[in-house]
């Protein structure tokens, strides 16, 4: 029996895969453990492995198609199998499953494009059809380059075909995508006394101006950026949240770095307050399984393993990689993995299991001089610690007022999981185990 | 460096190869006691005697055989064909014998032969005297073809074919032959495999050789004029074609069309058009254009001649083609 490969769950909110590039071509022998194609996801792009030996019959999808998981992407014949009588004997062709929602007519003359040309005569006037999206195999490397959605491309080629100027201008700013199209802006103010409905800006007097003006830019959304959007709204709009806040006196902690950090020296280790406190958190979350939870609408999961996400920024936006069994870690173990997971973010290189599977999640903003804030649970997780930096403050110490380090962390937790008196008990938790991180021994 | 023309330059070459070497002799129908049908083998019977300089009857059959044969029992010949139409009496000889030779005999016999003659649109003188047959001996494997487009490149290569151990197609064409160019002094050789490119330019890639070099070097002209900046490579060897040279050009375009003055359909540019979208296919920004003389016989009238060959306005529309204008 021939194997049918489907496309794979890369990350833990993936729902479907852009087929960014194949690797592999009809007639490839493969072997498992080889990578297949490129895979962008609605967190970063990935390479999907083979599981199986074997030769490929048939592929069902072209490079820039939206494939959703476990749809059919490619058919193996094995070992004796004739691949072209595997290929000839596939069925049901699978069209991608989901498909980015094609812009609307960019001639707006109403005519819908067929839903599946029966012949390809160059001739159709639209750059869409069949929610195919006609592009220069150029255009389309520049805008997976790019991380752009060909679809929201206006294309000038023949047929409406996207060619590169067409992505270059897109980008530029200098182009906008036919569905987003608003109403032009009078280039300039009438001379005439007419006042505009909607004024255009005054143009400020050259005098005045002492910079170089700002300019307006459309940036279009990439597929991480929309992601990040859906799951942001959907968890401010579906979450009932509560908000914990402590102050940590960190003095000692600082101390027990500072000493710690002369002893790492030679090995080149440098623990940051952040290692500490993924540490603590996952300590702390041993001692508060409440918190290392989902929750679902009939149960709420309590997990086996404390793997710990830590939030990183990138440029295009925020992804979170995991820390997994953070709570068996040693402080240089965590050090190592987080610098380990937020390298591999920032290039683009993370493996699937190194973005699912997470449990908790910390957001660090210290480094940004941050006094105090609140992050968006990462859903399914039932709450996220924001981290704030750690700063001299005025303390009352008896009666007294001296001077100590502190950072307030905050907790975010999902009400409908937890409740007040167990994020504040494992905030307390947390409190102790980094005011006295001996603690963290025990 | 002075100026010959195409034809004075492949006597030169003919000329200092046998002075070079006396295993070099040429054989052909009409090459001794008339100078050759195209003049370009003129004094060389004077010179080298009827040993050297051999005229045969209208037999390109036999007279390719006995040229494979001289070969492989280690002499040179270059074999003239009157017009390469008439190559196809002589193919079975040219394809069966001298292309597998090495290879049959397990490499004990090598076929160092020279098939050399005009060939392409001759200025009126109908179909059977027209023919462009580069496709045809490019697909063989174990034959060289190269079609030089001027008299140093006619040169270089034909001396580069004399000395080649293996047998090669060497096409002229009918309307080069009085084209003057500059030649470089003393030894020289031009490389089988490398091509020229004869003008830079950025925005798409002219691809092509022999005749019609001209028309795509003037359509560049103008479309410089218009404020397209073309790329134009002479591909001067055939087989081996010069593919590095190729998709560097096209990886810097983005675009190319491939000018021809063979038949369409299978013909060179097919060939190569497969192996850039192979190579380099997310650098392209267009699909590969060819333009290739018109899917008919070559008819003998001047003006339909003319019409159905590569020129500079079917090269101009097949450029704002791909260049999207």
């Amino acid at each position: 029996m021939p194997i049918e490969v489907t496309m794979p769950k890369l990350s833990p909110t993936m729902e479907s895969g852009v087929i960014a590039q194949w690797l592999v071509k009809v007639g490839d022998a493969i072997k498992e453990g080889d990578a297949l194609a490129d895979i962008e996801t609605d967190k970063a792009t990935m390479q999907m492995k083979s599981y199986d030996d074997g030769v490929i019959a048939h592929i069902d999808h072209a490079a820039g198609d939206e494939v959703a998981l476990g749809a059919r992407v490619m058919v193996l014949a094995k070992k004796g199998e004739d691949p072209k009588q595997v290929a000839a004997g596939v069925t049901g062709a699978k069209k991608p499953e989901a498909k980015a929602a094609a812009p609307a007519d960019a001639a707006g003359n109403g005519k819908r494009p067929a839903e599946e040309p029966e012949a390809d005569d160059g001739e159709e006037a639209v750059a869409v059809s069949g929610g195919r999206v006609r592009s220069s195999p150029l255009a389309r490397k520049i805008a997976a380059e790019a991380r752009i959605d060909l679809a929201r491309v206006p294309g000038t080629g023949p047929g409406g075909r996207i060619v590169r100027r067409d992505v270059e201008d897109f980008l530029a700013g200098k182009t906008q995508a036919p569905a987003a199209k608003a109403p032009a802006p009078p280039k300039s103010a009438p001379a005439a006394a007419t006042a505009p409905a909607a004024a255009p800006r005054t143009p400020i007097p050259a005098a005045r101006i002492s910079t170089a003006p700002l300019e307006e830019k459309r940036i279009p959304n990439s597929r991480m950026r929309k992601t990040i959007a859906q799951r942001m709204a959907q968890s401010k709009q579906t979450v009932p949240e509560i908000h914990v806040t402590v102050d940590v006196r960190v003095d000692k902690l600082a101390a027990l770095r500072e000493t710690l950090n002369k002893e790492l020296a030679a090995e080149k280790v440098k623990l940051s307050v952040g290692d500490f406190v993924t540490k603590a958190v996952a300590v702390a979350l041993r001692r508060h399984p409440a918190l290392n939870a989902t929750f679902e609408p009939d149960a709420i999961i309590r997990h086996g393993e404390v793997n710990i996400g830590i939030a990183v920024a990138l440029e295009e936006g925020l992804i979170v990689p995991v820390l997994h069994h953070a709570d068996e870690l040693g402080l240089i173990e965590i050090r190592r993995g987080s610098e380990g997971l937020a390298a591999a973010a920032r290039g683009g290189s993370l493996a699937g299991e190194q973005l699912s599977g997470g449990t908790f999640t910390i957001s660090n903003l210290g480094m940004y001089g941050v006094k105090q804030f609140d992050a968006i649970i990462n859903l399914p997780e039932v709450a996220i610690l924001a981290v704030s930096a750690a700063e001299k403050r005025p303390v009352v110490e008896g009666d007294a007022i001296v001077v100590g380090t502190v950072m307030s962390l905050t907790l975010s937790a999902d009400h409908r999981a937890v409740d007040g008196a167990t994020a504040a008990d494992f905030m307390r938790t947390l409190k102790n185990l980094l005011e006295e991180p001996a603690r963290m021994l025990l | 460096m002075s100026a010959f023309s195409y034809r004075e330059a492949l006597n030169q070459a003919m000329t200092e190869e046998m002075d070079r070497d006396d295993r070099v002799f040429l054989m052909g129908e009409e090459v001794a006691e008339y100078d050759g049908a195209y003049k370009v083998s003129q004094g060389m019977l004077k010179r080298f005697g009827p040993r050297r300089v051999i005229d045969t009857p209208i037999s390109e059959e036999g007279f390719a055989g006995i040229g494979i044969g001289a070969a492989m029992v280690g002499l040179r010949p270059i074999i003239e064909f009157m017009t390469f139409s008439f190559s196809l009496v002589a193919i079975d000889q040219i394809v069966n014998n001298a292309a597998n030779v090495r290879y049959m005999s397990g490499g004990q016999f090598a076929v160092p032969i020279v098939f050399r003659g005009s060939s392409g649109m001759a200025g009126c003188l109908g179909a059977t005297h027209s023919h462009r047959l580069e496709a045809w001996y490019a697909q063989i494997p174990g034959l060289t073809v190269v079609m030089p487009a001027t008299p140093a490149d006619a040169k270089g290569l034909l001396k580069t074919a004399i000395r080649s151990d293996d047998p090669v197609i060497f096409i002229e064409h009918e309307v080069l032959y009085h084209e003057k160019g500059d030649i470089p002094d003393g030894d020289h050789t031009v490389p089988f495999g490398k091509a020229e490119v004869r003008r830079p330019g950025k925005d798409v890639s002219l691809i092509t050789y022999s005749r019609s070099l001209k028309p795509t070097l003037a359509a560049a002209e103008e479309l410089a004029a218009q404020g397209v900046d073309a790329e134009v490579i002479d591909l001067r060897s055939i087989r081996p074609l010069d593919l590095d040279t190729l998709i560097q050009s096209v990886v810097k375009t983005h675009r190319a069309v491939i000018v021809e003055e063979d038949w369409p359909y299978c013909g060179l540019g097919a060939g190569i058009s497969d192996r850039i979208t192979r190579e380099v296919f997310d650098e392209l920004d267009a699909p590969i254009l060819r333009v290739a003389s018109a899917d008919a016989p070559i008819p003998y009238n001047k003006q339909l001649e003319a019409s159905m060959l590569p020129s500079v306005p079917r090269i101009l529309a097949a450029v704002n083609d791909v260049v999207y204008r």
